[in-house]
């Protein structure tokens, strides 16, 4: 830094052009100096850390294949004791769907666990490694956690959005409501945006600014809906409301009998 | 578990009475129960009868009035309109402890049922008959569900005529009610004591003997509206066909109809349905679940839904083999869980709706009802082999 402080300061019109150029020679060497220390120092964490990735990575992969032949080995043996016969007979139901048998069940398992266990030695692998590369970023690996964390919310956040909206716009449908479409697109919405500000936040992007954007997204989704349904079915409301005011002994006993033009499905 | 205590005051002996019948009752009101009582004692005249009732009918018994009933205690069923996997374990457990030697079960509003059916259904019962079934006399506007799903799949997978596979009313011989409470425990053991159980499939599983006999018209007692009796029923049907594949994909021939057979007679009053609100809920549902529809169905039936969906009210029909692909395609995605179970039987709800529209149309073209619905069980006993082959190899029909 004084290095370049001092050629800025030699920048004097008066000065002859050769004391310029020198000058400009040695900014030039220290950037040059300045970006090889860089990367001796990325090359030097990347040297550091490499054998964990690579431990890592071949974890990952011994385990895996570990997993295939011990799951290969399991649904042989299960098979040929006829674990599922006998546990249909066990159980009554004597078929069981192919990806349901409990053969296929014990064998996925055991090859997920191996993966599982392979997964956690690689990470402690890296994890040693990471520990002797002191140069790392202290807070990259934490925030590696977070990410995979915020991964896992938005997958279950996704699902449970499509799960959500297909219950309300079957149940829509069943209740005949004309705007099934729209109320299921509302809850789809509605989940998946608090979905989006918690992955957010999870991350820590954004701060103040999601949490706000969450609540006037939100809460604006939930007045449309209200309004929607409010206007959309006013009169249909107030009728229901009157029925139950008029009879409401009659709404909550249950008749005996049905009159006989009705339709009875059972 | 439950378990059944005799009424103090009543004799406590364990000895079966009479011909070693076991009549458990269903809760319902002291005039209905003065029904039963009157019924009973006019079948069985010269004979005691044990009758196992909830606390309340016991109660509000007059000690007197019947001295040839002898009243035990029994569990209350949860469910009024069919027999849940409860009342089978508890009907078991109490013929186990009085030694019945046959069972008759009777549900709400069986004062309805005459003197003639209690004699029918319990005479086959004490003889060599497993399972006695009333076949109820109904107006063509009630048990659809039965109509449209239930005896046809019952039909076509079991090869049994039994035209009302789950009632309320039943006869059960000891072996029968055994095999019952078997099954039954898989469900109590489970907190699912409010399944309902499929005697005949599992009678027919068994190779026992079934009969059924006309009771003319019986007050149906209330069950819940569609959109909850549906699944109810329609869940642990498909269910219990899974559990039971391998003995239906095998070929069986179906009885013949015997002339004794009894039939649902025809309708003699003709009044036109309004069909107009079961269309308008399909259509709805056409242009909302049609991609639900589409993981379930395959391409032909969804073309010929769409072209349905566009039909007059007048000229809608559902064709008899359309509707039984419909139902096995359903069969297999409950199978395949091809999505939650929930959602696939309330998409079944609107289809049901237009069968029923369809239906109403057919009658009143004036086709009989009655053979209509025999059609259609036909229709599902052609479709059978789809379903077999749709069974056995799902990925060759991927929709």
């Amino acid at each position: 830094m004084q290095n370049v402080l001092a050629v800025m300061l030699q920048l004097d019109p008066n000065q002859s052009s050769c004391s310029w150029f020198a000058g400009n020679a040695s900014i030039w060497r220290n950037m040059a100096h300045a970006l090889h220390q860089s990367l001796d120092r990325v090359l030097l964490l990347l040297i550091a850390i490499l054998p964990g990735i690579l431990a890592f990575l071949v974890a990952l992969a011994v385990f895996t294949l570990i997993g295939m032949a011990l799951s290969a080995l399991l649904r042989r043996v299960l098979a040929a004791a006829k674990l599922d016969e006998r546990l249909a007979d066990r159980r009554g139901n004597k078929n069981w769907a192919p990806s349901t048998s409990p053969t296929a069940l014990i064998a996925r398992v055991s090859f997920w666990s191996s993966i599982l266990l392979g997964l956690i030695i690689g990470v402690s692998a890296f994890d040693a490694s990471y520990a002797t590369a002191t140069t790392l970023p202290s807070s990259l690996l934490p925030y590696l956690t977070r990410a995979v964390e915020a991964a896992v919310l938005l997958i279950a956040g996704t699902l449970s959005a499509r799960f959500l909206a297909r219950s309300v716009l079957i149940g829509a449908v069943n209740e005949q409501l004309q705007y099934a479409r729209f109320l299921s697109l509302g809850i789809k919405w509605l989940v998946l945006v608090l979905t989006a500000a918690m992955v957010l936040e999870h991350l820590q992007i954004g701060g103040n600014i999601v949490g706000l954007a969450f609540g006037i997204l939100f809460g604006g989704i939930v007045l449309t809906l209200a309004l929607a349904v409010g206007l959309g079915s006013r009169d249909l409301v107030s009728r229901s409301l009157e029925s139950r005011a008029e009879h409401p002994r009659e709404s909550a006993a249950p008749p005996t009998t049905s009159p006989d033009d009705s339709i009875r499905h059972f | 578990m439950a378990t059944a205590d005799s009424i103090p005051g009543v004799t406590t002996s364990c000895a079966p009475p009479g011909n070693g019948l076991l009549i458990l009752l269903a809760a319902m009101t002291p005039k209905q129960l003065e029904s039963v009582f009157a019924n009973l004692t006019a079948s069985f005249p010269k004979e005691s009868l044990l009758i196992a009732a909830p606390d309340a009918i016991a109660d509000a018994l007059p000690a007197d009035s019947y001295p040839s009933l002898r009243i035990v205690t029994a569990p209350a069923s949860n469910s009024v309109w069919t027999l849940t996997a409860a009342d089978y374990v508890n009907v078991y457990l109490l013929a186990e402890k009085y030694e019945a030697r046959a069972i008759l079960m009777l549900g709400s509003e069986s004062g309805s049922l005459g003197s003639a059916a209690l004699r029918d259904l319990t005479n086959a019962v004490l003889d060599p008959i497993d399972l006695a079934l009333p076949c109820y006399e109904l107006p063509p506007h009630a048990g659809l569900i039965n109509s449209a799903i239930l005896y046809p799949l019952t039909r076509a997978l079991f090869a049994s005529r039994v035209r009302f596979p789950l009632v309320v009313d039943l006869g059960l011989s000891l072996r029968m009610a055994k095999r019952l409470a078997d099954a039954a425990q898989r469900f109590t053991a489970i907190n699912q004591g409010e399944t309902p159980l499929w005697p005949v499939n599992e009678a027919t599983v068994a190779g026992f003997a079934i009969d059924q006999f006309d009771v003319g018209l019986r007050i149906q007692p209330t069950a819940p509206e569609l959109n909850t009796i549906l699944p109810l029923l329609i869940g642990p049907l498909f269910s219990d066909i899974q559990a039971k594949a391998a003995y239906w994909q095998r070929f069986r021939p179906l009885p013949p109809a015997h002339n004794a057979m009894p039939m649902p007679p025809a309708p003699t009053t003709d009044t036109a349905m309004d069909i107009a609100p079961m269309l308008s809920a399909f259509r709805l549902a056409y242009t909302n679940l049609h991609e639900i529809w589409s993981l379930v169905l395959p391409p032909n039936s969804l073309l010929r839904l769409t072209r349905l969906a566009t039909t007059d009210a007048a000229a809608f029909r559902i064709s008899d083999s359309l509707w039984a692909r419909i139902v096995y395609d359903f069969l297999l995605a409950y199978r395949l869980r091809t999505i939650n179970r929930g959602h696939l039987l309330g998409a079944l709800i609107p289809l049901y709706l237009a069968w029923v529209a369809s239906h109403f149309n057919i009658i009143a073209s004036g086709s009989d009802p009655e053979g209509h619905i025999e059609a259609v069980a036909a229709a599902f006993e052609a479709e059978k082999t789809y379903m077999v082959s749709r069974w056995r190899w799902p990925d060759r029909f991927n929709p």
